[in-house]
């Protein structure tokens, strides 16, 4: 048996290496960056963001654009301008849900909370690193968007410019409601701790439930419509609503903020007090 | 001391074998975890000392991993305390700095290099980038920093693990079952590093379901079953308590049973031969010798102390195999 005498050990301060103060959130933010851009998914996800977004935006104004001109037309080109960015918000909900479930599926999560005790740190961190790349990217998408499609719509005269009711707002806002609905992902996904699932309840509750809603009966019905958080949220990435019924863009993206904080303070209060 | 220590009272510790304050060391207070109607840890006290190697031991479910979730702040205790340098692990500013764990070999994203995994790790603790590869070196896994995870086999993940825990320098290290899935080159190399970790006057605590590991390894076990602890002793004293030993001895006739009967020993008939208890095998030639009788054979017997451990955590051995089959195959 090896069993060595104690004696030859040195006596070793515990705290040697430790720092007088705490490494500030600045550490965390950045812990979270590197490991948010080191995986492939995320790369992926924005070029697929991108791609969707832009792309299917250029399509549909350069088949469209010739009937928005015509005399039949009964929607407006501003309804089409930001068209391609309705897929385009399913991979930031994508990008949203991995951001968690990644860590929960793979036990890495206690990884980064025996990493960053402080779990309020770390959500933080999380939301600011998603909400923020998700808000440059759906920004940037949107205009590339708009000035693909705009150079088909322009030729039909039916071309909308930078400076028309709603049509920054909406450029703006495809970044902002992009990064809502990242976070919203995110928030499930800290609840539910599993991809397929988080992935799922938010998409058929933002793209399926949302729509669906419409068909209940009376005001109330009418309502709850409206105030669902994809009907609530999206009209602020339009200039124009296909669905006349949604609600006024930054009325209703005031609701659709307060349902992700809501969320998000919910998951919070789980996360922390959870075992990891 | 070998048995398990009895339940602490509130108002703190017994000094006398206790470390002072200021050493690494972690310090577990009547810690108590309960899933539910199920209790996996139940009112568990024991302290890791610096400079030596303290052993983990338990069967499967015993409450080894769910502790040391506990020691590094993961799951809340549903009582009890413990304290890792004197604080609790969330108080410390840096805690990579100040303790490294190995929790499991696949708590890794698939698809990041493991380059990446320790760069993110460091940045969160103001850990020098260059200390990275440092620590890659360390593991041996220089050669594949850039390669993706989920490429790496078993062992190497377990490596990368081992580098995850080093990468603070710490003073205390924690490793959770460290040797599943090497190779036995590696196993060796596990225990060449915890044993030099705790001779650089480190706090190592190691867990296994393997006591034939921990014998090669630890210096002090503490053994978990069912929740609750065993035995917390060094392991020379584990080994003369547990490991009983017994002379063999082969004859023909009655008459060398009488004369060791005789001489006070314990003799046990069993297939022909004697299990002597109470007399050494000096003795037992002697005694033969003097009254002039013929021993076919005489060995000095010791159970090993797989045997030991099996014998005393056998009643809280969460699952056993039906057919009785062993116990210490088992993966976890």
């Amino acid at each position: 048996m090896t069993v060595t005498a104690a004696s030859s050990t040195v006596a070793l301060d515990p705290r040697r290496n430790v720092p007088g103060t705490r490494p500030g959130f600045s550490s965390t933010l950045h812990s979270e960056w590197i490991k948010f851009w080191s995986v492939r998914s995320t790369t992926w996800s924005a070029v697929m963001l991108f791609v969707l977004g832009a792309g299917l935006t250029a399509l549909i104004c350069a088949t469209n654009a010739e009937w928005l001109a015509s005399s039949e037309a009964d929607e407006s080109p501003g309804s089409f301008i930001t068209f391609g960015m309705t897929f385009a918000q399913i991979t930031a909900v994508v990008l949203g849900t991995l951001t968690v479930t990644a860590e929960y599926g793979t036990g890495m999560i206690r990884a980064t909370l025996a990493a960053t005790p402080r779990r309020g740190s770390v959500l933080l961190a999380k939301a600011l690193v998603l909400s923020g790349t998700l808000f440059v990217l759906g920004t940037v998408t949107a205009f590339a968007g708009y000035f693909a499609g705009n150079w088909f719509l322009d030729r039909e005269g039916v071309g909308l410019a930078l400076t028309d009711d709603g049509v920054l707002r909406s450029m703006v806002g495809s970044g902002l409601y992009m990064a809502g609905l990242g976070l919203f992902a995110a928030a499930v996904g800290i609840l539910v701790r599993h991809t397929a699932a988080a992935l799922s309840a938010v998409l058929a509750l933002v793209f399926v439930v949302g729509n669906m809603a419409f068909l209940l009966p009376g005001a109330w019905g009418e309502w709850t419509a409206k105030l669902m958080p994809g009907n609530a949220g999206s009209p602020i990435a339009a200039p124009v609503s296909f669905n006349p019924e949604l609600m006024a863009p930054w009325p209703g993206f005031a609701v659709f903020a307060a349902e992700v904080l809501a969320l998000l303070a919910v998951a919070w209060v789980v996360f922390a007090r959870r075992d990891a | 001391m070998c048995r398990a220590p009895a339940r602490r009272e509130a108002s703190g510790h017994d000094s006398s074998d206790s470390p002072d304050r200021g050493a690494a060391m972690i310090d577990v207070a009547r810690l108590t975890k309960q899933y539910g109607a199920k209790t996996a840890v139940d009112g568990v006290s024991f302290t890791v000392a610096p400079g030596r190697v303290t052993g983990f031991l338990g069967p499967n479910g015993a409450g080894k991993s769910t502790t040391m979730r506990m020691v590094l702040g993961l799951d809340r205790p549903t009582a009890g305390s413990v304290t890792v340098n004197g604080r609790a692990y969330r108080d410390s500013p840096a805690p990579l700095r100040e303790v490294g764990a190995l929790l499991e070999a696949r708590a890794l994203h698939p698809g990041r290099s493991a380059r990446d995994h320790l760069r993110w790790l460091a940045a969160s603790n103001r850990i020098p980038v260059a200390r990275v590869d440092e620590v890659l070196g360390l593991v041996g896994l220089e050669a594949v920093a850039g390669t993706r995870v989920g490429k790496f086999s078993l062992g190497m993940g377990q490596r990368l693990g081992i580098a995850v825990a080093l990468l603070g320098d710490p003073p205390v290290v924690v490793l959770d079952e460290p040797v599943n899935g090497l190779d036995p080159e590696g196993i060796r190399w596990v225990r060449t590093l915890a044993r030099r970790l705790a001779a650089e006057g480190r706090t190592v605590f190691v867990s296994s379901h393997l006591m034939s590991e921990m014998a090669l390894t630890a210096d002090h076990l503490v053994v978990i079953g069912r929740g609750r602890i065993l035995a917390d002793c060094s392991m020379p004293d584990f080994i003369a308590e547990h490991a009983a030993s017994f002379v063999r001895v082969r004859t023909q006739g009655g008459q060398v049973a009488d004369v060791l009967r005789g001489a006070g020993a314990d003799v046990t008939p069993v297939d022909g031969e004697l299990h002597v208890q109470g007399l050494d095998a000096a003795a037992v030639g002697e005694l033969v010798g003097d009254k002039g009788l013929y021993l076919h054979e005489l060995t000095l017997v010791r159970s090993s102390l797989e045997d030991a451990f099996m014998t005393l955590t056998a009643s809280s051995v969460e699952y056993t195999a039906r057919d009785g089959a062993e116990l210490a195959g088992a993966t976890r």
